[in-house]
């Protein structure tokens, strides 16, 4: 009976509990939709470092990322890959080889990375193909040709066809200049990677540089999830003992710090919001009681325990605060899997978000813990603002509350 | 025997400038059975001494006895139990609970008296029938005139099985037909059931019910007597 008194005095003052709703269901919904905006964010940046830059996993020899030393190449590398597709958990393995290098044309030069890829196994670790604004990904009866970013072409003043000439250092030390027609022009999330990044086929690199066919500076891991990467890092650490194996969280630190700070803190903002609100409950139930105070001096002359008008303030204040938190979790959750599956443009300030290494259309998403520790905050709110009032309750005197002031 | 004994009883508020000494030295006895009506004029103590027989005020000297046990020295949750189980409460204005219905509002006090269901649903039929709303069960407060809420809270205070029932002017919001109605249910019950009553008035037609009348003058007693069933 007490849940059923506690229940409809909730809805005595239908505007005042109303307003207090709203404002406890809008607050969560804003609070929700911005953390699962933010997290979408993180995650697709997390999902295009991956597909674009790290992979899962990456093999190397150790060192060899301090300035891409091509002296510290695996000479074996395709035998290394065979034995790493094998491995439990490997959705897919390819192997580039990477060095620095200087990109000239007629109007300008730019120090630049060089990738020598193998078109085919490179398209099953990376996205590159899909990143493309125009032209093609490596056509196979065309030769010398090269992928470049977006910035870089604009800063060589290239088009599709245009002729650029690398400048590079051979395995023996020796500079050769070879020139690459540029075949497509991709766009990342990344302007960086989109400045410095250029692809070419790994057969026609390792002749230029003098070296053997089997040879690669980096082998590219993608698991089937993000859940093996840790067990499959393990696995090929053990088996290539001589070789840096290493998680995207390692290639990648800033991405991963900023994952692990959003999460932490899209629980502080909505806990923040919630702790505002709390004063409004507090106020609301403060008021609801006052204007009963004859009732409730009633209420404990007739024989209600001040421990069960405790209770009965507790839960109207938990029934007002649930009452607003259900609408404000149900109007994300759905706001949130609406906006997950459309996606939500920012192409119109991409600029900025790109140079930051976000994407320009943000999935926002949220996962069920998150949800849960949402209900779990509302609770602990909810008895905090509860106590004040109950206590507040249970301190009136029967006589004097009877007497009506 | 008595069901309550009242001696030496004295209530001095201090909170106000000046103290009051809204009761100054009471003793009083009321016996199982009684109809009784405290009288006075406004400020004489009537609330004050109802307040202390209900043990909803500490006494500032004196004793409350019921039945032997001294409710001056009982606290907190024991003193509300006690309240609970011994005694029934009917105020001046109502004070039913406005989003009970009106079975809810009598089931209630047995709910908080942890009764089987069945023996609750059975006797707040009966109370109702007996008061004569058993056509309003399902209404809730506000759509009862004062006379019939004010049935419902007799029916209420009757619910837990008290050893006496308090009853702080129970008429003043009552118009003449109400409160004859009223009375004349109250005093059926303490004629068929011997239900004790003790209810302060100073209306004149209520007075002339009563079968005993205690008159306070300035917190203190003036008159204590019988009055044989006439009017
Ligand atoms: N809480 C209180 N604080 C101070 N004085 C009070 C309080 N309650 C009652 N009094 C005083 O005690 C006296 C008796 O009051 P009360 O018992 O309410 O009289 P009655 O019910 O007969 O009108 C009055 O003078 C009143 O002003
Ligand atoms: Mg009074």
């Amino acid at each position: 009976m007490l849940i059923q008194i506690a229940w409809r005095n909730v809805w005595r003052n239908r505007t005042r509990s109303l307003v207090i709703v709203a404002a406890i269901a809008l607050g969560l919904w804003a609070g929700i939709f911005s953390d699962a905006f933010m997290l979408g964010m993180t995650e697709q940046q997390v999902y295009n470092t991956i597909h674009t830059e790290t992979g899962h996993v990456q093999i190397n020899k150790p060192a060899f990322l301090v300035n891409h030393d091509l002296q510290l190449r695996m000479d074996n590398a395709d035998s290394v890959l065979v034995g790493v597709r094998k491995t439990p958990g490997v959705k897919a393995a390819a192997a580039r080889i990477q060095l620095m290098a200087m990109a000239s044309t007629a109007a300008n030069s730019a120090g630049i990375m060089v990738n020598g890829i193998d078109p085919d196994s490179q398209r099953s670790v990376s996205d590159l193909e899909k990143l493309l604004m125009e032209g093609a990904y490596f056509p196979s009866d065309r030769s010398n040709r090269i992928l470049i970013g977006k910035q870089l072409a604009e800063k060589l003043k290239v088009r599709l066809n245009s002729r650029i000439v690398l400048t590079l250092q051979t395995a023996a030390g020796d500079i050769t200049y070879s020139s690459f027609k540029v075949s497509g022009i991709f766009q990342s999330f990344d302007s960086e990677f989109d400045k410095q990044m250029v692809f070419v086929r790994k057969s026609e690199l390792q002749p230029l540089l003098q070296l053997p066919q089997e040879s690669a500076s980096v082998i590219t891991v993608l698991t089937n999830s993000l859940e093996d990467v840790d067990a499959v890092e393990q696995a090929l650490q053990r088996q290539l003992p001589n070789l840096q194996v290493q998680n995207w969280k390692k290639l990648s630190p800033m991405v991963e710090v900023t994952v692990s700070t959003i999460m932490q803190f899209s629980l502080v903002f909505v806990g923040i919001i919630l702790f505002a609100l709390a004063f409004g409950i507090v106020n609301v139930m403060l008021m609801s009681v006052l204007d009963r105070t004859r009732e409730i001096g009633m209420l404990m002359s007739i024989g209600m325990r001040p421990a069960r008008v405790f209770r009965m303030i507790l839960l109207e204040t938990i029934f007002l605060s649930f009452t607003g938190a259900i609408i404000g979790v149900s109007l994300s959750a759905v706001s949130v899997a609406y906006f997950g599956k459309t996606g939500i443009n920012l192409s119109s300030m991409s600029a900025g978000f790109n140079a930051v290494g976000f994407s320009s259309i943000v999935y926002p998403s949220l996962g069920l813990d998150f949800y849960a520790n949402i209900t779990l905050m509302v609770v602990v709110i909810a008895l905090l603002a509860g106590v004040f009032p109950a206590r507040r309750a249970i301190k009136m005197q029967p006589a004097d509350a009877l007497r009506g002031e | 025997m008595s069901v309550i004994q009242v001696n030496q009883l004295t209530k001095t508020y201090n909170e106000t400038m000046v103290p009051v000494t809204a009761l100054d030295h009471v003793n009083l006895s009321f016996a199982r059975g009684e109809f009784t009506a405290i009288v006075g004029p406004s400020g004489c103590g009537k609330t004050t001494l109802l307040n202390m027989l209900g043990g909803l005020d500490k006494p500032s000297a004196g004793h409350v006895m019921i039945e032997g046990q001294d409710i001056a020295v009982m606290e907190g949750g024991a003193l509300v139990d006690f309240r609970l189980h011994n005694i029934g409460f009917i105020f001046q204005s109502y004070n039913l609970i406005p989003v009970l219905t009106v079975k809810e509002n009598v089931e209630f006090i047995m709910d908080l008296q942890n009764k089987p269901r069945a023996e609750s649903d059975a006797r707040v039929s009966y109370l109702l029938d007996a008061m004569g709303i058993a056509d309003k069960i399902n209404l809730r407060p506000k759509y009862l005139s004062g006379g019939q809420q004010q049935r419902v809270a007799v029916a209420r205070a009757l619910a837990s099985k008290p050893k006496f029932i308090l009853a702080d002017e129970p008429t003043a919001n009552l118009d003449s037909k109400s409160t004859e109605t009223l009375l004349e249910l109250m005093a059926n019950l303490n004629e068929k059931e011997q239900v004790t009553f003790i209810f302060s008035t100073h209306d004149q037609r209520v007075i002339d019910k009563a079968h005993r009348i205690i008159v306070l003058e300035d917190g203190r007693v003036i008159s204590d007597t019988a009055q044989t069933k006439s009017a």
